[in-house]
């Protein structure tokens, strides 16, 4: 156990560490001057010369590399040039609106993959497990951007039953007091319900929007697991003990079928984080995702740098986490006997 | 992949057999056929693939309107017999950059295909095939690769090289390689363990002749698998940096920052321009994806699955 910790922990920090010297060589070395994209055409090649000095490139680039980590690690990931804000104190404030959405789409995806996919296994080859097929490949075929933009064309323009992109509250409300940043959480705590309602309200599209990608590729590999595991012999057993099929499916099969299920948490995890900037844009979630496409839109990237690198660090470290854990479920894979 | 009675044939047949089931090219488009005539799905999912491969060969040119020019005179017209998918805010033909949109997503997907099949392919296969040092190096380049969620490893390259189709292209076939490389060097490495692999160093050819005729055609289901997923995957991709601005910019015809263009107009009831191009992609994922996930089970029921 010790040595699977210390392989993954090894294996991570090496992954972290070309992934930011990767993150440094595109983001720092390849685009034009800094210093002339912050000063702008107009300044003059002294004024130029002097930014660089201060923002330390005329170092020799290990150096630059090393100053860029440290910074890096000390949460200084410069300000931006459109509002002067440094990036650490603009995305804290836009990450519980991440958080919160991600949260409520993961959920969802969850809730709905672990059913449909029951369901689709318990009834393989009939026409309720083929449209649950045919509904995994909408999912995983469809752009989230675009789902979002027809959901809102439909159920706020055409039927005017869920709210338009406006944010996480409707306009003329006022946030509950911050303890979580959770907005739904923090009303329940405050008792405003009518907060509360409408917090949930404004979630229900852009959570859908999000979780369809995370529901798609759950409900497909917990579909496949499902189909696997329930040929195993101890299936057979359980059943033949006098237990019915869905008995045998829910107590033996699906707790069976989660543990590949869990190695793909990481990879879900990305896909929330990057499925949040292409959502937020379209519902004006106001989350780090929203920063990062209006730092696009404004070519102000220093926070779109920070978020890549961000995310990186995150991904990897979920994906240590993951394989930790599977090694603390299943004993099988602490084995060190690796072929490939 | 051999036969039942393989036994009993001479080590030199078996080891031709070996070697030329899985590249035995005419029988295999014969064998594709029958599964679409027997297979309904199959046979949507190639007539959609025909389709659009059509639209993007031909459909700018038969068509003949200039995906680029405007008319302020016909703006934000809905789909009528002479604009079959309305037109923008400035009265471009959406359908004639629907076809160009077509025409560019079909050849970045195609152009990453290739170059993420050659990249990874080739490192794959050198780790598979290589002793422990190269393969750590060539493996440890690929993990820092993979510590991106694939989509903010294409928005970094494009904030870094420049906003654009191309450097977008090249960022798509970037996070492609660590699909093909992981997949293509496990392949490898389960394939060196053959007997076949073994009768055929037992029988003197060369390390070159091993890798290149016995090794690397055995890859081959794998490769067309994970490059169906990868096509769709590229489409997708490129359609989301399009859309966050990183891709193509918004005069251009791509798909993705054609729905951006939309994005304002589709809350006031001129959902034309976002709709059709967002289709687009949606067809043209779900095709390649069944394709793959059909390919999966025909060429490789017991193998690992291709994703991305």
């Amino acid at each position: 156990m010790f040595s699977l910790v210390l392989g993954r922990l090894t294996a991570s920090v090496v992954a972290l560490f070309g992934a930011s010297v990767l993150a440094f060589v595109v983001l720092r070395v390849t685009p034009g001057d800094p210093a002339r994209l912050f000063l702008g055409p107009f300044a003059t090649e002294e004024t130029v010369a002097e930014l660089r000095r201060k923002l330390g490139l005329e170092m020799p680039l290990v150096e630059q590399y090393v100053n860029y980590i440290a910074d890096f690690l000390q949460g200084d990931w410069g300000f931006s040039y459109t509002t002067g804000e440094t990036v650490a104190v603009q995305l804290a404030r836009r990450f519980p609106a991440t958080i919160e959405l991600g949260l409520y789409a993961f959920i969802l995806a969850f809730v709905f993959a672990v059913g449909l996919a029951l369901v689709a296994a318990y009834r393989r080859g009939s026409p309720s497990d083929g449209a649950i097929r045919a509904l995994s490949f909408f999912g995983l075929g469809v752009p989230p951007f675009w789902f979002g933009l027809i959901a809102l064309v439909v159920f706020f323009e055409q039927f005017g039953w869920l709210p338009g992109p406006d944010g996480r509250l409707d306009l003329a409300r006022d946030p509950p007091p911050d303890v979580t940043g959770l907005f739904t959480v923090d009303a329940l705590i405050a008792g405003q319900f009518a907060t509360l309602g409408d917090a949930l309200l404004h979630l229900v599209l852009p959570a859908i929007t999000l979780g369809l990608l995370p529901f798609a590729f759950l409900l497909r590999l917990l579909r496949a697991n499902l189909l696997d595991v329930s040929r195993e012999p101890f299936i057979t057993v359980a059943r033949s003990k006098g237990m019915s099929r869905w008995g045998a499916f829910l107590k033996h099969a699906l707790p069976n079928a989660f543990l590949p299920t869990l190695t793909a948490a990481g990879l879900l995890l990305g896909q929330l984080l990057a499925g949040s900037v292409l959502v937020e844009k379209v519902f004006n979630w106001p989350g780090a995702g929203l920063l990062v496409t209006d730092g696009i839109l404004r070519q102000d990237f220093s926070v779109v740098q920070a978020f890549i690198l961000l995310s990186a660090v995150v991904y990897v470290v979920a994906n240590l986490i993951v394989d930790i854990l599977t090694g603390v479920i299943d004993p099988r894979v602490r084995q060190p006997a690796r072929l490939g | 992949m051999a036969d039942a009675n393989a036994a009993f044939t001479s080590p030199r047949d078996r080891l031709a057999e070996w070697g030329g089931t899985a590249v035995d090219l005419g029988g295999a488009a014969g064998r594709a056929c029958g599964y679409v005539a027997r297979d309904p799905v199959l046979a949507i999912v190639a007539v959609v693939l025909g389709l659009l491969a059509l639209i993007a060969l031909f459909g700018p040119e038969v068509w003949g309107i200039d995906p680029l020019s405007i008319d302020l005179l016909v703006s934000l017209e809905g789909p009528s017999w002479a604009h079959p998918m309305g037109t923008d805010g400035n009265g471009r033909d959406v359908f004639a950059r629907f076809l160009q949109g077509a025409r560019i997503s079909l050849s970045v997907g195609a152009l990453v295909v290739i170059t993420g099949l050659v990249v990874g392919g080739t490192m794959g296969l050198m780790a598979g095939i290589s002793g422990r040092v190269v393969d750590n190096i060539l493996m440890r380049v690929i993990d820092a690769l993979a510590a991106f969620p694939p989509l903010i490893l294409a928005m970094a390259i494009t904030v870094g090289l420049g906003v654009g189709l191309d450097t977008g292209a090249f960022g798509i076939m970037l996070t492609s390689v660590p699909y093909y490389a992981r997949l293509i060097r496990s392949d490898v490495v389960r394939i060196r363990a053959l007997p076949a692999i073994e009768a055929a160093v037992a029988m003197g050819a060369s390390r070159p002749r091993v890798v290149l005729r016995h090794i690397v055609p055995h890859t081959t289901s794998t490769m067309l698998i994970q490059s169906a997923a990868v096509f769709g995957y590229a489409i997708l991709t490129l359609a989301a940096l399009g859309f966050v601005g990183l891709g193509a910019q918004i005069p251009e015809p791509e798909w993705g920052a054609m729905i951006t263009d939309g994005l304002q107009y589709a809350l006031t009831g001129q959902w034309w321009i976002a709709v059709f191009p967002g289709l687009g992609v949606l067809l043209a994922v779900v095709a390649t994806n069944m394709l793959a996930d059909r390919a999966r089970d025909l060429l490789d029921p017991h193998g690992q699955q291709a994703s991305v």
